[in-house]
Order: C-alpha cells, then sequence, then structure tokens
C-alpha cells in the first residue's frame, strides 16, 4: 500500500498551484480558530468537507477516520475534565466544558482534514518547489523532499528484510508490543547503518550534478499562479473576512465557559 | 546555534537531515496506531533517533528530528499542531549535541558515544532534560490555542521522550557510533570550528537549559494541575476563578521558554570540533 495520501486525480483544486493549496491550508487554519461555538466550527466543518470533494479526495477519510473519531473523543474527555462553566450536567462535568471540548475536538479535526485534502491533491515534488518560491531556502526544501522520498524505500527495506528472516523461521508476529519491538529492533539496525552509510555516494552525487554550485538554480517543474488561483483566493478572502465579521460582531463564542 | 545554519553549506550535513528526517520518519509511522492521547502523540520507539542523530549529526540530526516528525504528521494528523511539534522535535536533537561539551573539561575525552559510566548517566541526564523541553514547546502550543490541556501532554511527551532514549539509545549509540566515526560522518568531522558558535558562557547556559527545561515542566503542570493556583492568582496571572491552565500557563511559561532559547546561544560546541580535530592530528583544510 502507497503510504503517501497523494491521489493522481484531474480536478480543479489539483491544478491549483501549491502556494494557492499552502496558502488556503493556512486560511482554514485560521477560520477554524475564529470560533468556539460548535455550531459555528460544525460550518467550518462543512465547507472543508465540501472543499474536499470538489478535490474528491475524501477518499482519504477511510485511512484516517480512527485518528479524527479518537481526536474527537479524547478531546472531549480531557476537556470535559480540565475546563469549567456555569451550568452543571452530571458529577463535575458542566455543559459549557463538554461544549467547548466538542468545539476543540471539530478544530482539531478540521485542521487535520484540512491537511489531508492538500497532502492529497499535492505532489511532494510540488511542496517542494513551492516551499521554495515562498522563501524557503533550496537546501531546506531539498531535505524535505528527499526524506519524503526515502520514507517509502526504508520502510521498503526494513520489510524485505523482515520477509527474509521471516522466511528462515523466524516469529516476528507473536508477542506483546514491547517483546515485538524487541524482536524487529536487530532487523532494522541494518537498515539504519546502510542507510546512513549511503550518505558519502549520496553527497558525491549530488555535487557531481552541481548541487550548490550556484546559488540561483533551475526547476523542471514550472509553477505559475493564474485566473484560477487568483479567483479562488479572492472567494477564500471574501469567506475570511465574513468569518472575521461575524466573531467582531459578537457571535461564535461560547458564553459561560471558562478554562 | 551558528552551526545550526551554517551547516547547510554543507551537502553531507544536508544529506545527514534527509536520512536522518526519512529513518525517523519511516519508523513514526508504523506506530502511529499506538496512540496515547490520539492525534497528538503515541507510543515512539522512534524517538531514541533525535538523541542518537543530534549527538552523531549535530545541527543536521537536530533539523532530521523536525522534519522527520513533521513527515510523519504528514501521514493523517498535518495540523497546526505540528508547527510546534517541529520546534519541540527540533530541541530534541539540538540539546544533545549542546549540552554534550558542557560536561566535559577541555582535553577530556569527549567522544558521543556511552562507552563510560561518566558518559552514560551524562546522555542520561541530557535525554531527560531534552525530552523535558521538546515536551514544554509543544504542551505550551498546545495549550495557549485551547488544543490540549498542559498538564495531559506535558508529562506524556516528556516521559515518552525520554523512556525511548534511555532505554534505546545507549544500544544505538554504541553500534552505531564505531561506524559512523569510520566513514567520517561525525558533525564535529564535517564542520570547520569556525562555522560553530564557541562556548563563552558554558556553565551559565548549561544552568539556564536546566531551569528552562524542568521549570517550564514543573510550573506548568503545577498551574495546569491547580496545585499553583493561588499564588499564581495573586500574582495577578489568572484569568479565571479556578486559575488553572489558559493564559496563566502561557504567559507564565514564556520565561522559562525564553531561558532555553538563551541558553541555546550561551551552550557552545566549537570545544567538540576542536577536539575532534586535535585527536585527527592536524586542522582540516576543505
Amino acid at each position: 500500500m502507497d503510504p503517501f495520501l497523494y491521489l493522481d486525480r484531474d480536478t480543479f483544486v489539483h491544478r491549483l498551484d501549491p502556494r494557492t493549496k499552502m496558502l488556503l491550508l493556512v486560511g482554514a487554519f485560521v477560520l477554524t480558530f475564529l470560533f468556539v461555538n460548535p455550531l459555528y466550527q460544525l460550518v467550518v466543518f462543512a465547507v472543508v468537507i465540501v472543499f474536499g470533494a470538489i478535490a474528491r479526495s475524501l477518499v482519504n477519510l477511510k485511512r484516517i477516520w480512527f485518528i479524527l473519531v479518537m481526536v474527537g473523543l479524547m478531546t472531549v474527555i480531557l476537556w470535559s475534565i480540565f475546563a469549567s462553566g456555569e451550568t452543571p450536567l452530571f458529577w463535575f462535568v458542566e455543559r459549557e466544558a463538554v461544549l467547548y471540548g466538542v468545539a476543540i475536538a471539530l478544530r482539531i479535526d478540521i485542521t487535520i482534514i484540512a491537511g489531508m485534502i492538500f497532502l492529497s491533491t499535492t505532489r511532494n515534488e510540488e511542496i517542494a518547489t513551492g516551499l521554495v518560491r515562498i522563501g524557503i531556502p533550496y537546501r531546506f526544501a531539498f531535505a524535505i523532499s528527499t526524506a519524503l522520498r526515502l520514507v517509502p524505500t526504508i520502510a521498503a527495506t526494513g520489510s524485505t528484510i523482515g520477509q527474509a528472516q521471516r522466511s528462515r523461521g523466524l516469529d516476528l508476529e507473536s508477542g506483546n508490543l514491547i517483546q515485538r519491538i524487541r524482536k524487529n529492533t536487530p532487523l532494522l539496525i541494518p537498515v539504519f547503518v546502510s542507510t546512513i552509510r549511503s550518505t558519502n555516494v549520496f553527497s558525491m552525487a549530488l555535487e557531481s550534478k552541481g548541487f550548490g554550485a550556484s546559488p540561483e538554480r533551475t526547476y523542471f517543474l514550472q509553477l505559475s499562479m493564474g485566473r484560477r488561483d487568483a479567483l479562488v483566493l479572492l472567494m477564500f478572502a471574501v469567506l475570511l473576512a465574513a468569518a472575521l465579521a461575524l466573531r467582531f460582531a459578537g457571535y461564535g463564542g461560547l458564553e459561560g465557559f471558562s478554562r | 546555534m551558528k552551526e545550526a545554519f551554517t551547516m547547510w553549506r554543507h551537502t553531507q550535513m544536508v544529506v545527514l537531515v534527509a536520512l536522518s528526517a526519512a529513518i525517523y520518519a519511516a519508523v513514526l509511522i508504523p506506530f502511529k496506531g499506538f496512540a496515547i492521547i490520539p492525534g497528538f502523540t503515541e507510543i515512539r520507539p522512534a524517538n531514541v533517533f533525535p538523541f542518537v542523530f543530534g549527538l552523531l549529526f549535530g545541527p543536521a540530526g537536530a533539523w532530521g528530528a523536525a522534519i522527520g516528525n513533521l513527515i510523519g504528521d504528514f501521514f493523517g494528523t498535518l495540523g497546526i499542531g505540528s508547527i510546534f511539534g517541529f520546534v519541540g522535535n527540533f530541541f530534541l536533537g539540538f540539546i544533545p549535541y549542546k549540552m554534550w561539551g558542557a560536561f566535559f573539561r577541555r582535553g577530556e575525552n569527549m567522544e558521543p558515544t556511552v562507552n563510560t559510566g561518566k558518559k552514560l548517566a551524562v546522555y542520561i541526564a541530557i535525554s531527560i532534560l531534552a525530552s523535558a523541553v521538546c515536551a514544554d514547546w509543544i504542551a505550551w502550543f498546545n495549550d495557549l490555542i485551547g488544543f490540549v490541556p498542559f498538564a495531559a501532554l506535558g508529562s506524556i511527551i516528556t516521559v515518552n521522550n525520554a523512556v525511548a532514549g534511555i532505554v534505546l539509545g545507549p544500544i544505538l549509540l554504541l553500534v552505531l557510533y564505531p561506524r559512523v566515526k569510520r566513514w567520517g560522518l561525525l558533525w564535529t568531522e564535517i564542520m570547520r570550528p569556525d562555522e560553530v558558535s564557541a562556548a563563552r558562557f558554558q556553565t551559565l547556559g548549561n544552568l539556564l537549559m536546566w531551569v528552562g527545561g524542568i521549570g517550564a515542566l514543573v510550573v506548568g503542570l503545577a498551574i495546569g494541575l491547580g496545585i499553583y493556583d493561588q499564588g499564581f492568582a495573586a500574582a495577578g496571572f489568572a484569568p479565571t476563578a479556578g486559575g488553572a491552565g489558559g493564559a496563566a500557563i502561557g504567559l507564565a511559561l514564556l520565561p522559562f521558554l525564553a531561558l532555553i532559547v538563551v541558553a541555546s546561544f550561551l551552550l557552545g560546541g566549537r570545544e567538540q570540533v576542536e577536539a575532534a580535530e586535535e585527536e585527527a592530528g592536524a586542522p582540516r583544510v576543505r
């Protein structure tokens, strides 16, 4: 199974410039932080879900639904214990604390789903090039994109070693979590050692291809922000302005809640 | 702190950042399902890597830890909390190599391994401190933005990090150190002394890092659990009758976090590079 979330689809969102998608992601974070009332958070949640549906990326929810549900439950439980309100609900739990917990659970889930949509519609190379174009130093962006590319390779090497040992009769599946970690650790050492060992060859290969030879560099992947990006950003700016106006008008808060 | 930026000049260090990040992320991801606080932290044996890579690869290990954690978040939990996950994990790899030199006298063997009792004790102490500092940043930010209370997250991250570092770290360090040294990949062998910050007030930096790291954790837990309630409310920080959490933690921890940053500038690293040069017999020419 591909560990990455990216879905190769031809949608309106996929065709947006990665910088636009980064701005939308930050905008979604701002939007969800404006409100502490669960009803308003539900509206933001619906906006993000509709955007995900347009991007045809909601299929990835199947991969993270467990995290989303557990985040929701744990957040409501934690804030019901640690926060306080004015209206008793049961035992020491107050109504406002539970509502706050629900709002925060929605907020966290919204940020995770927005992140998922971004990763489902943006390739690793686009993320790296987009980072450079917004001013992140090239070498830093290169390290991120290389690491992203190497993760499946390292995981696959580990898996191959594990399978080779299993075919020789090594039992890696039985036992509790600690016992399984103890059995797997010796198998992982060769993976780490061989990966680190490749550093010098990797560095020489990069330098032989002119890595860092010039402060300015060119890219195969050309990014351009067009009319489509401008339209989407304008629509989102209007939405954000409306949400800000609502919040400053006093809507979207939670009366009686205290931390 | 200087070396955290000058290291990007070296292609080998850039590659080490990428490889450290990839290894960290590759081991983090399979354990995403073993959650302690779902979406925020899980059982993380992979947390041994920031300590080990920090000691061996210096700033490249620190950046590798930060990027590796971010990539781990790419597999389902990318959100606003990832910002301080990046910062916290950077310090998890940064503190081990910065603090290491502060425990050894000039001329004393300061190779980053655990082949003596003193070195093992220093490693354990540094692991606990780095774990606390990482937890301070992440739990402080998550409490500030109202995601998870400091009391719930701070202690769990500290223990989770420290256990992985103390139990698995010495074994991994003993396995990797001789090989990394043989391949010439220790950060002290790649970087030049003038690229690394000199230790001007190392003892003070050492002290401030402990006060900042452990102090933030203790005060954050005390406020979060309401133990510090009355005295803190009297000082005018507590925003509500309850007094626990919220703006109180956000404000009270700021001086401690500032101490951590100040200590990062005071602690050196150049002495380790110079010691490596002396051991090699001559200054390196690149």
